[in-house]
This record gives C-alpha cells, sequence and structure tokens, in this order.
C-alpha cells in the first residue's frame, strides 16, 4: 500500500485541484434544493413574482456553474487514475523484463496477465472512482444532514433511516457480487481455451470423429458457465429495483410523515420538495459508498498481488565492472568453461521442462564440473542422450541462469564482470524453441538491430538459406508473420531465427539444436555457408544429427551433466565409446546406405 | 480484428432479420420471456404513477389539511413503490434466465457447427478469431442482456409516458418545462457517435497492449537474449500511452456529458418554477402540479444519464450478433450422402482413380494420380517437400474433396460412405502430434468410454510408449499441459502411435515427423512404426530411410504426378527421381558422399 501512497503523493497537485472542483460541486448542488424550497415557498405565499424569479435565476446560474466545476473534478481525478495506470504498467513492464528465465519458468504468463491487466484496473478504479467516492459521500452528507436537521429533525432520522440499510445491503452484496463475477470470468476463460483447444486439435478430433467428445466437454463447462451467470444475475439484478425502492421509501415518509406536519403547519410544502431534492442526492452517493468498500478491498488485494512481482529482485544483474574497463575493446569470443556446476535453485516449482529439455525441476545439480575452453574462432559440438545438460550448458553463458559453482570466462574474463548488455551482445543465441515474433519478417531478422537495412537482412537470410521461401510469400520480407494464419513450418522459423542470430553479427554463436526440423540437406548447406562466411565466430553446436557436427574442430560428449568424452569426430569414432553408441543407429543407416 | 468487416456490420446494426434469427434461440423460453415483456409497462406504470400520487396528496389533502386522505395516498404510494421493485426485479431476472438459456444453446449450436465446417475453413480463418466469436461475442449479447440493456425499452416507455403525462396535466406548463428536450437530444446525439468511436478506440488499443505484453513475456528469453529490453520498453510505452489517451479523451466526453445532464436536469426544474410562479398566483396551475414536476423531471433525467452507455454496449451485441449468424451461415460443405455406405467389416483395399486436387481453384497439387493398394499391403509415399504428399493423407479420409476422378476404399468411393464410417476406418497420424490438455489416458482414448485401462496400456506398450509414461509421476494419470509441453517430441511421437493402434483401423496413414530426436527414442520410434503397419494397409509419407525399408512398395511423387512406384532396390535400379532423391536426403543423411549435384537435381527432370 505504500506504493499506492506515493503515486498519490506524486499526483497531489493534480488530486488537489480536482478535490477542490469536487467540494465546489458538492457546495453548488447541495444548495440547490435549499433554492427550491425558497422558490415554491414563495409561490406558495404568493410572494411576488419578481422576487420568485431572482431566485429562478440564481439556479439557473449555479446549475451552470455547478456543470462545468462538475465535469473538472470528474476528468481531473478520473485521468489521474488513468496517469497513474500507464505509470503502474510501465513500471510493471520495466521490471518485469529485468527478471531472469527461472522467474518465467515457474510464472505462468497467464497469471502474470491477469495481474498487468485486471489488476492494475482494480487499482486504477480506486484511485479514480474510489477517491471520488470516498470524499463526496462524507460531503453530500454533511450539507445534507445540516439543511435537513435545520427544517425538520425527526423527518430527516425518518427519511435517511432506509440509507444506512441500502449501504449495509451494497456493501454485502458488493463482496458476493465480485466473487461471482470472478466466477463467470474464470468460467469464459476456460470456455476460451476449450475452444481455442478444440480448433487447434480439429484434425485429430476428425480423424479420430470424436466430435461428441468434445462436444460434450464443451457442453459441461457451457452449462457451468451458465449456472454462474445465472448466479450472478440474479445478485446484479437486484441492485437497480433496490436502489429505486429505499430511495422511493424516503419519498414516502416525506409525503406521509411531511405531509402530516404541513398539515399541522410546522412545514412548508417548500420544505417537502427540498428534502425530496436532497434525498435524490444522497442516493447515489449512499450506494457509491456500499461499492467503495469492496472497491477498496479489491484494489488492496490487486496492490499486494502486484507488489509481489516488485519483491522478485532479480538475481541477474550487471557486473561490477560493468565493462568501463573494457570499452572499446573488440571480444574475440574465447570461451572458458572453470569447473562449472549448475542446479536448478530448490524453491523453483517449476511446470515440468521446456518439450524435448528433460530438466526435473528439483534442486539436483544438472551440470557437474564442467571444464573446457573453446579458442576463438573455432567450433566446438556439444552432443549427449536427452537430459544430459546441453540446452542448459549453453543457457550459462548469455547468464539465463548463473552457474552454482566455477565460472565461465569470454576472452579470459569471468562473464559476472560484464554489464548484461554487453555480454549478450556478444553472443548470437539461437534457442530450442524458433520464438518470433508478430511483426513482419524484415524487423524479425533485424530484431537486434532495427536500423540495418534490407541488404544485410537479405544476406543473412541467404546464409541461413531461407531468402528463397520468404521471397516467395505474396509479401516476401514484408509479409507479417501469424497474420490471417499466416503460419511457418518449423524448419522456417528455425531458420529465421538463426538469421536473426547472424544479423546480431556477434563474436560467439550458440545454436541450441536449432536445426532440428530443418531436414538434413538443408543442414549441411547451412552449415557449410556458416564455416566459410564466419571463420572468425567461435561457434558453440548441440545437434542430434553426426552430420550436424561431425566437422566441429572438436565435440564435447555429455552424459548426466558431466563431460564423459571429448575429441574430434575421428578421435571419438576411434576410441569407440560413448559417442559411437550415441550414433550406433545413424552409423547403421549408414551402412544400410552403402548396400 | 477486421476494420471493414466491423464498419459494415454497424452499418445495418438493428437489422430486423437479426433480431427474428435470435428470437429462434429465445422461443423454447418464450414463457418467460413473455413475463418479463409484460414486466415491463408493469414496472413503468408503478414508476409513473408515483409523482402523480404525489401531485394528488398536495392537491387534495396537505392543501385541504385532510390527514385521513394523506394517510390512504401513502398506502397507494407505497403500493407502487413495492410494485416497481417487483416487476422490475421479476422483468430482470426472467431476461436474465431466458438470455442465458438460449445463448448457451447458441454457443452450443456454434461449437457443434464449429466442429463441422470443412478443413478448407481452418486454413484461412485464424484460430483467434473463432474463439472471439464463441466467446467475446456472444459474452457481448449476455452484456447487453445483463447489464439490464433491455430495460432501454422500459426507459424510453417511461420518457414517453413522463412527457405524456406531463402533457395532460398542464400543458403549457409541460411545453416550458421540456423546452429543454430539443437541445438535450442533439447533445446526446453528439456524445453518442464520439463515444462510440472513443469506446472502440480504447478496445482496440487495450487489446494491443495485452496482445503485445502476452507476446513479449512468451519471448522474454529472446528479448534478454538479445539485449533488447529498452527497445521492447519503446515499444510498450508508446501502446501504453495511446491507450491512456483514448482514455483521457473518453473521460473527457464522460465527464462533460454528465455535467451536461445534470445542469439541463435543474434548469428544466428552474424554467417550470419560472413559469409555474405566475400561473399558481392565478390560480391555472395547482401547488401539487409543480411538486410532481419536479419528481417526474428527476426521473426523466435518470435514464438519459445512462443512455450513451447502454446504447454502446447494444451496438456492440448487434454487432456480434450478426458475427455470431454469419459463422453459423458458413456452409458444411463435406457431408455423407442419403444412404450412405456402411460396412461391417473392411478390407483396407485403396484405389485413387486420375485424382485431381487442388486447395485452391485450378493449383493443381495433385495430377492424375492412380494407384491401388492391395489390403494389408504398406506404402511409403516418398517426394520432395511439395510433392503432394501430404495433401494424400488428407484426402481419403475427406478432409477435402478432390475435383476430378475418384478414391475408392475397397471399391466403394469415398463419397459414399457414411463419413465418421469411413474416418473410423482410416486412421491418419499427423506429422504435428496435437495433445489435449488432460491426463495421459484421455489423450490414448480421446474420450472414448468403450476403451477400458487394459487397451490403452496394451496400445502403449505394443508401441513402446508404456516406459516412458511408467516413468511420468503420475503415470498414466499424469497431467499433460498445453499442447503436452512436459513431453519431448519422441515422447509425443509414441503417444500418438498408441492413440493410432488404440483406435485400430483397417486403414493407416501416417505422416512421419522430420524432427530430430535423440537416437534412442528414434530406436523405440523406429520399432514402433514397424508394429504399425504390420496386419494392416499403411500409407506412410516417409522421412526415415528404415520406414521406406519397410515398406512393401514405394510411390515416388513429383509436382503432384505419381512418377515412380517399386520396391527400394528396383527404384534404385531405376536410376530415377527416387535414385537422386535417395541420394539427396538419405545417403546424405548417413554420411555417405553427397551426390554429384545439390537441388537443382529436381528441377531438371
Amino acid at each position: 500500500m505504500q506504493r499506492l501512497w506515493g503515486y498519490i503523493y506524486q499526483y497531489r497537485y493534480r488530486y488537489m485541484r480536482g478535490i477542490a472542483c469536487l467540494v465546489m460541486t458538492a457546495t453548488l448542488a447541495m444548495s440547490i434544493p435549499w433554492l427550491l424550497k425558497q422558490a415554491v415557498e414563495g409561490i406558495e405565499h404568493g410572494r411576488p413574482v419578481r422576487e420568485i424569479v431572482s431566485t429562478v435565476l440564481l439556479i439557473i446560474g449555479i446549475a451552470l456553474l455547478q456543470g462545468v466545476v462538475r465535469s473538472f473534478s470528474r476528468f481531473l481525478i478520473f485521468n489521474v487514475g488513468r496517469d497513474i495506470e500507464y505509470q503502474l504498467r510501465n513500471e510493471l513492464f520495466a521490471h518485469l523484463q529485468t527478471l531472469s528465465l527461472s522467474y518465467y519458468q515457474r510464472q505462468p504468463i497467464g497469471d502474470l496477465m491477469s495481474r498487468l491487466v485486471n489488476d492494475v484496473t482494480a487499482v486504477r478504479l480506486l484511485l479514480g472512482l474510489g477517491i471520488i467516492n470516498i470524499l463526496n459521500t462524507p460531503l453530500y452528507y454533511v450539507y445534507a444532514m445540516a439543511a435537513m436537521l435545520a427544517m425538520d429533525p425527526i423527518l430527516t432520522l425518518l427519511a435517511i433511516a432506509p440509507y444506512p440499510f441500502m449501504f449495509l445491503v451494497v456493501r454485502a452484496m458488493s463482496r458476493q457480487l465480485m466473487e461471482r463475477t470472478l466466477n463467470v470470468q474464470a468460467g469464459l476463460a476456460d470456455l476460451s481455451s476449450r475452444v481455442q483447444e478444440s480448433v487447434s486439435g480439429m484434425p485429430v478430433i476428425r480423424a479420430y470423429v470424436r466430435e461428441a467428445w468434445q462436444n460434450g466437454v464443451f457442453g459441461g463447462l457451457n452449462e457451468r458457465f451458465k449456472t454462474e451467470n445465472i448466479a450472478l444475475a440474479r445478485l446484479r439484478g437486484l441492485f437497480p429495483p433496490l436502489m429505486k425502492g429505499i430511495s422511493g421509501t424516503g419519498l414516502l415518509v416525506v409525503l406521509w410523515y411531511g405531509g402530516s406536519q404541513v398539515i399541522a403547519g410546522r412545514l412548508s410544502l417548500g420544505d417537502l420538495v427540498a428534502f425530496m431534492g436532497y434525498l435524490h442526492l444522497l442516493a447515489w452517493p449512499t450506494m457509491a459508498m456500499g461499492w467503495l468498500i469492496s472497491l477498496y478491498q479489491r484494489g488492496k488485494a490487486a496492490m499486494q498481488r502486484l507488489e509481489v512481482i516488485w519483491q522478485t529482485r532479480p538475481d541477474i544483474v550487471d557486473g561490477r565492472e560493468n565493462g568501463a574497463s573494457r570499452s572499446g575493446q573488440t571480444v574475440r569470443g574465447e570461451i572458458g568453461f572453470r569447473h562449472v556446476d549448475f542446479a536448478y535453485p530448490l524453491d523453483d516449482r517449476r511446470p515440468g521442462g521446456e518439450a524435448g529439455n528433460g530438466h526435473v525441476p528439483d534442486g539436483r545439480t544438472v551440470l557437474h564440473d564442467i571444464t573446457f575452453t573453446v579458442p576463438a574462432g573455432k567450433t566446438v559440438g556439444i552432443v549427449g542422450r536427452m537430459g544430459a545438460g546441453k540446452s542448459t550448458l549453453v543457457h550459462l553463458l548469455p547468464r539465463l541462469f548463473d552457474v552454482t559453482r566455477g565460472a565461465i570466462t569470454i576472452d579470459g574474463r569471468d562473464i559476472r564482470l560484464f554489464s548484461l548488455a554487453e555480454l549478450r551482445r556478444c553472443i548470437g543465441f539461437v534457442p530450442q524453441d524458433p520464438f518470433l515474433f508478430s511483426a513482419r519478417i524484415e524487423d524479425n531478422i533485424a530484431f537486434s538491430q532495427p536500423e540495418v537495412d534490407g541488404g544485410d537482412v537479405r544476406r543473412t537470410a541467404v546464409l541461413a538459406s531461407v531468402d528463397g521461401e520468404i521471397e516467395d510469400f505474396p509479401k516476401g520480407y514484408e509479409t507479417v508473420i501469424g497474420e490471417r494464419g499466416m503460419t511457418l513450418s518449423g524448419g522456417q522459423k528455425q531458420r529465421l531465427t538463426l538469421s536473426r542470430a547472424l544479423l546480431a553479427d556477434t563474436p560467439i554463436l550458440v545454436l541450441d539444436c536449432a536445426l532440428s526440423s530443418v531436414d538434413v540437406t538443408t543442414e549441411g548447406k547451412i552449415l557449410q555457408a556458416l564455416r566459410t562466411s564466419t571463420t572468425e565466430k567461435t561457434v558453440l553446436i548441440i545437434s542430434h544429427r553426426v552430420s550436424a557436427i561431425r566437422d566441429a574442430d572438436f565435440i564435447v560428449v555429455l552424459d548426466a551433466g558431466r563431460i564423459v568424452e571429448m575429441g574430434t569426430h575421428t578421435e571419438l569414432v576411434e576410441r569407440g565409446s560413448m559417442y559411437t553408441e550415441l550414433f550406433q543407429d545413424q552409423a547403421l543407416e549408414e551402412e544400410l546406405a552403402e548396400l | 480484428m477486421n476494420q471493414g468487416q466491423d464498419e459494415a456490420a454497424l452499418g445495418k446494426t438493428y437489422d430486423l432479420a437479426l433480431l427474428r434469427r435470435l428470437w429462434v434461440y429465445i422461443r423454447p423460453y418464450r414463457a418467460t420471456f413473455i413475463v418479463a415483456v409484460v414486466c415491463l409497462p408493469l414496472t413503468s406504470a408503478c414508476l409513473l404513477a408515483q409523482p402523480y400520487l404525489l401531485k394528488l396528496g398536495v392537491d387534495w389533502y396537505i392543501e385541504q389539511g385532510d390527514a385521513a386522505g394523506l394517510t390512504r395516498i401513502g398506502l397507494l404510494f407505497a403500493a407502487a413503490l413495492l410494485g416497481e421493485f417487483l416487476f422490475f426485479y421479476a422483468q430482470f431476472q426472467a431476461t436474465m434466465l431466458v438470455a442465458q438459456r438460449s445463448l448457451a444453446d447458441l454457443r452450443r449450436d456454434l461449437f457443434t457447427h464449429v466442429q463441422e465446417l470443412p478443413a478448407s475453413f481452418f486454413e484461412r480463418t485464424p484460430v483467434g478469431r473463432l474463439v472471439t466469436r464463441l466467446t467475446t461475442d456472444v459474452d457481448a449479447i449476455n452484456e447487453a442482456f445483463s447489464a439490464g440493456t433491455l430495460t432501454i425499452f422500459m426507459d424510453i416507455l417511461t420518457l414517453v409516458g413522463i412527457v405524456v403525462i406531463m402533457l395532460s396535466i398542464d400543458f403549457h406548463l409541460a411545453v416550458v418545462t421540456l423546452a429543454l428536450l430539443p437541445p438535450l437530444l442533439l447533445i446526446l446525439n453528439f456524445f453518442r457517435t464520439r463515444t462510440r468511436v472513443t469506446y472502440r478506440t480504447i478496445r482496440e488499443r487495450l487489446a494491443r497492449i495485452n496482445a503485445f505484453l502476452q507476446e513479449t513475456l512468451s519471448g522474454i528469453m529472446v528479448v534478454q537474449v538479445f539485449a533488447q529490453e529498452r527497445k521492447m520498453f519503446a515499444e510498450f510505452e508508446q501502446r501504453n500511452r495511446a491507450h491512456r489517451d483514448a482514455n483521457h479523451l473518453s473521460n473527457m466526453y464522460e465527464a462533460s456529458l454528465f455535467s451536461i445532464v445534470e445542469a439541463l436536469s435543474i434548469i428544466s426544474i428552474a424554467l417550470m418554477l419560472w413559469y409555474g410562479a405566475g400561473q399558481v398566483g392565478q390560480g391555472l396551475v395547482a401547488l401539487g402540479t409543480l411538486v410532481a414536476f419536479i419528481e417526474y423531471l428527476q426521473k426523466f433525467f435518470v435514464p438519459i444519464r445512462e443512455f450513451s452507455t447502454k446504447y454502446t454496449t447494444m451496438q456492440t451485441a448487434m454487432t456480434a450478433v450478426e458475427r455470431v449468424f454469419q459463422l453459423l451461415d458458413t456452409p458444411v460443405t463435406i457431408t455423407s450422402p442419403p444412404a450412405a455406405h456402411r460396412p461391417h467389416e473392411v478390407a483396407g483395399r485403396i484405389d485413387f482413380e486420375h485424382v485431381w486436387f487442388a486447395y485452391n481453384e485450378e493449383e493443381w497439387v495433385l495430377r492424375d494420380v492412380s494407384f491401388s493398394v492391395a489390403p494389408g499391403e504398406s506404402i511409403a509415399l516418398v517426394g520432395a517437400t511439395g510433392a503432394g504428399k501430404t495433401t494424400i493423407s488428407k484426402l481419403l479420409n475427406r478432409f477435402y474433396d478432390i475435383q476430378r476422378g475418384r478414391i475408392l476404399v475397397d471399391g466403394v468411393d469415398i463419397r459414399e460412405w457414411d463419413m465418421h464410417a469411413l474416418r473410423r476406418r482410416v486412421g491418419v497420424v499427423l506429422q504435428d502430434v496435437f495433445l489435449f490438455v488432460g491426463d495421459v489416458a484421455t489423450n490414448l482414448s480421446l474420450g472414448r468410454t468403450d476403451l477400458t485401462p487394459d487397451d490403452l496400456r496394451q496400445a502403449a506398450r505394443h508401441v513402446n510408449a508404456e516406459g516412458f509414461i511408467r516413468e511420468l509421476p503420475g503415470g498414466y494419470h499424469e497431467h499433460l499441459h498445453e499442447r503436452g509441453a512436459n513431453l519431448s517430441a519422441g515422447q509425443r511421437q509414441l503417444l500418438s502411435f498408441a492413440r493410432a493402434l488404440a483406435y485400430d483401423p483397417a486403414i493407416l496413414v501416417l505422416d512421419e515427423a522430420t524432427s530430430s530426436v535423440d537416437p534412442e527414442t528414434e530406436v523405440l520410434i523406429q520399432d514402433a512404426l514397424t508394429k504399425l503397419m504390420q496386419n494392416r494397409t499403411t500409407l506412410v509419407i516417409a522421412h526415415r530411410f528404415s520406414t521406406i525399408q519397410n515398406a512393401d512398395r514405394i510411390i515416388v511423387l513429383h509436382k503432384g504426378r505419381l512418377r515412380e512406384v517399386g520396391t527400394h532396390q528396383a527404384l534404385i535400379a531405376q536410376r530415377g527421381i527416387y535414385w537422386r532423391l535417395y541420394q539427396l536426403q538419405y545417403a546424405h543423411a548417413a554420411g555417405t558422399a553427397p551426390a554429384h549435384t545439390d537441388g537443382p537435381v529436381l528441377e531438371e527432370i
């Protein structure tokens, strides 16, 4: 909540201006029933029309003035709410970008989205509507009570009696209402993901004639959603008539008891008109006050959920030296792993690993005592069974995770001494999962260097053997990925992510199973092109295919997180242990092919 | 979303035809609906009676000092109040019941309809749009009901009622009081168009923020690894600001509208008192009339304040109705014939007779393809990318209908088969393994209750999937994440094999996955493939050399034409397309010397 006060303090001058308008609005609004009373009493007692006309003119003047200050008060305060919302979102987004990958592995994106969308909205409502009402309601009551008590204390108490009741009812119901609204929202989300899944899995459903099954599953969710909606409507439908009923009751009291007071000569008809006016003016603020409780609770809970994000401190941050000592010097790309151990932190409650990446979500050490050096400009192949730790190993290089023990160096310097940007700008990383943004192909390739010209984009696309296919699209490099069902094959995506890494023009290139969906011929062609065009690059390549790594300067064989063998393809084949075992079947194919 | 479409839809918003179609869904609940419709005017009547009773109370009893009469009027007023409350609530509840029930029916029909739409439809329609139709759009209609938008009719009734009553009580006074009505309507109209545009802008901009967030957070690794945080922030800030600015504008409209209506309501009362003052003095207007008019004016401006919001909701709903029915109107083009073929036993013979097929008109993907497969035979389909292999797998179970020629299963044209019977006999294993959110067992059975856990285990064991399933913490009950994200590519393939086997089709069409897996899983997959191909007619779109080796015959497709048929040895001896493909794809993969030329070879043929 402290952060919330911080925002309020930051915008205090605009709030104050808004509040000043709010107070003026209330003062003007509350004077109108009193003036009506004057006018009606004037008519009642047959005063000269001129006198009444001056009251009427005063009313019109106040109405106009009130209109102006009212609109100012509303948009001043509502706009502050929007500004804080904007700032909140910016700050959250900037903070989220500093959090390391391990955070995202345990934090479902859907949950973060709901915080950034729903919780931020709840905070905004509290800071806009909430602030207006928390000031408005007491103000209205003070004015109205003063005026009404002055006319008739007993009538005041009788007429106002239903109002606290209205407040209590609204307060009680709004909590329920919030709960039911959340249920309905959750139900809608369930329906969405069901439709999403059914449509995506349509070929399977159809091939296996399982439409009835899907209809059944959808039908169940649909029924539940209906029931929840009806439950919500029961409650929601109660508000408008209840509000009318309660303010109507006040009116009834004025007519009945107030009327008898007029008959008895203790009150004038003008007093009754004023009473009715005040009751009308109090109805909405009373109801709003009831809402306010849940608005406050919801905003507070939302703020707490957001606070959790802020309290997650980025665990991977810029190095101490921050590159200052080295600026201007080019990185050659020598990589050293020195006795590196790595374990995913114990509190990582990760929902399984990524696809094909058999991380076990416990505190087990997944890399043990990894030591090897890649001289600048050399290519190293990394092989091993599923879950051997290959991917984890290369994730350590750009510090997506930090080593548990030991050190990784680039050009002999610990990577933890670099600034993050400096370190990452010297590594071209092609991840296993080819993630592309829904932007133009051109923008995706030039992701790291938006200012680069089309020629460079094309050149890297040619290197990655994807140029021809891009040119075949009707819009070529302007094609927007993901638009109008524009989908790319896995192989195309992988080659685009390779182009993206190549364009960054880094001294180090990491290929993490990066061409697994590309056919062998094309893969060979790409690797050949890379060898000839990027001789000075240091390359780390993970692959299941012997063809992809056989030409590496040396090969690191990993098993259960340890290096079991190292050497060139020929050396390893001659030695005839783990490496040859791994590729037994590919060798078998080789034999078959020679038949 | 599609801008042009939206505009066009808005143009004919209040299309009666649409409402008539919506009525089809309401009709089953018409009894409840009638209750709602009857309650609408009753609510209005009770509401309208109150200020009038006030007038009577003032004129007849308060002015005359008749306390007993005042009590009678008080009781009547209380009754009107109670009536308003009850009728309003009944109306709202009845409307909601009808709305929820008929919308649930509508969603059900939409879902069923979508399941029947032809495969070509899904190719041109993004998944997101369909999800929007079934959820957001239907919910927009729901919102129109549950936010009480139907009361807009009651509001109109009430407004007209107020005007009529005021005019009949005192024509001149009413005219003066309502003098501000025309400018008010103009102002309302002005804001109505403005707010409609800004609301839509806000919705679009918010959607853009959300899409951007979703994407950036999903791809955070790419952002970080390329150190592009600053650039992404700039893009986010720009979207965020655009959204805020649109909201500022909307706040201004909203605040102005609210204040103007508020001011006009007071000024109207003032005008009435101005004129009324003289009239009462001359005895032309009763004091009670003034009091009643004040009350009527209060009631008059309440719905006007809400009108703009209600109107927007209503319009959104009507656009949604239109879109939803558009989807329902998309024709189902592939259906079973009236007297469909539904055999008890299927031998598994396949005949392609001069098959021509194009996804788009005249862009032939298959040209005059003819071949026959004997029951139990296994065929490997081989060809370069784009040769038409995958297309064949989509034709055999009628995902698409061919333009020319015939495809026969057991000698019967597949268009004469009962579509579901055909699909039950033709199993298709796709390259992209799709897994549903749910446990392993559900993903194997796909919800079929006639398959026992034992059947599933047996199928899994047979295709070497049981090993890894047993190792999962929950075994067969292990929950699979979205698209099977907690399984490796190889494991997903094994699961899809088990799924096909549990289904036990007479004909199996298998599109082999190209992605490479670790060598150990590879062995399991190859073994499983061999088992799957046993004793059933199999068409395999082969990427693995071992699979081709296991097939009885190889069919070579090139540019949509069938070019070579035969065994591996025969085709190699022939030194034709197959020989070249083999050199390029399989021999190279295995590490032997590549063919003397690269890609262009195929072009020369």
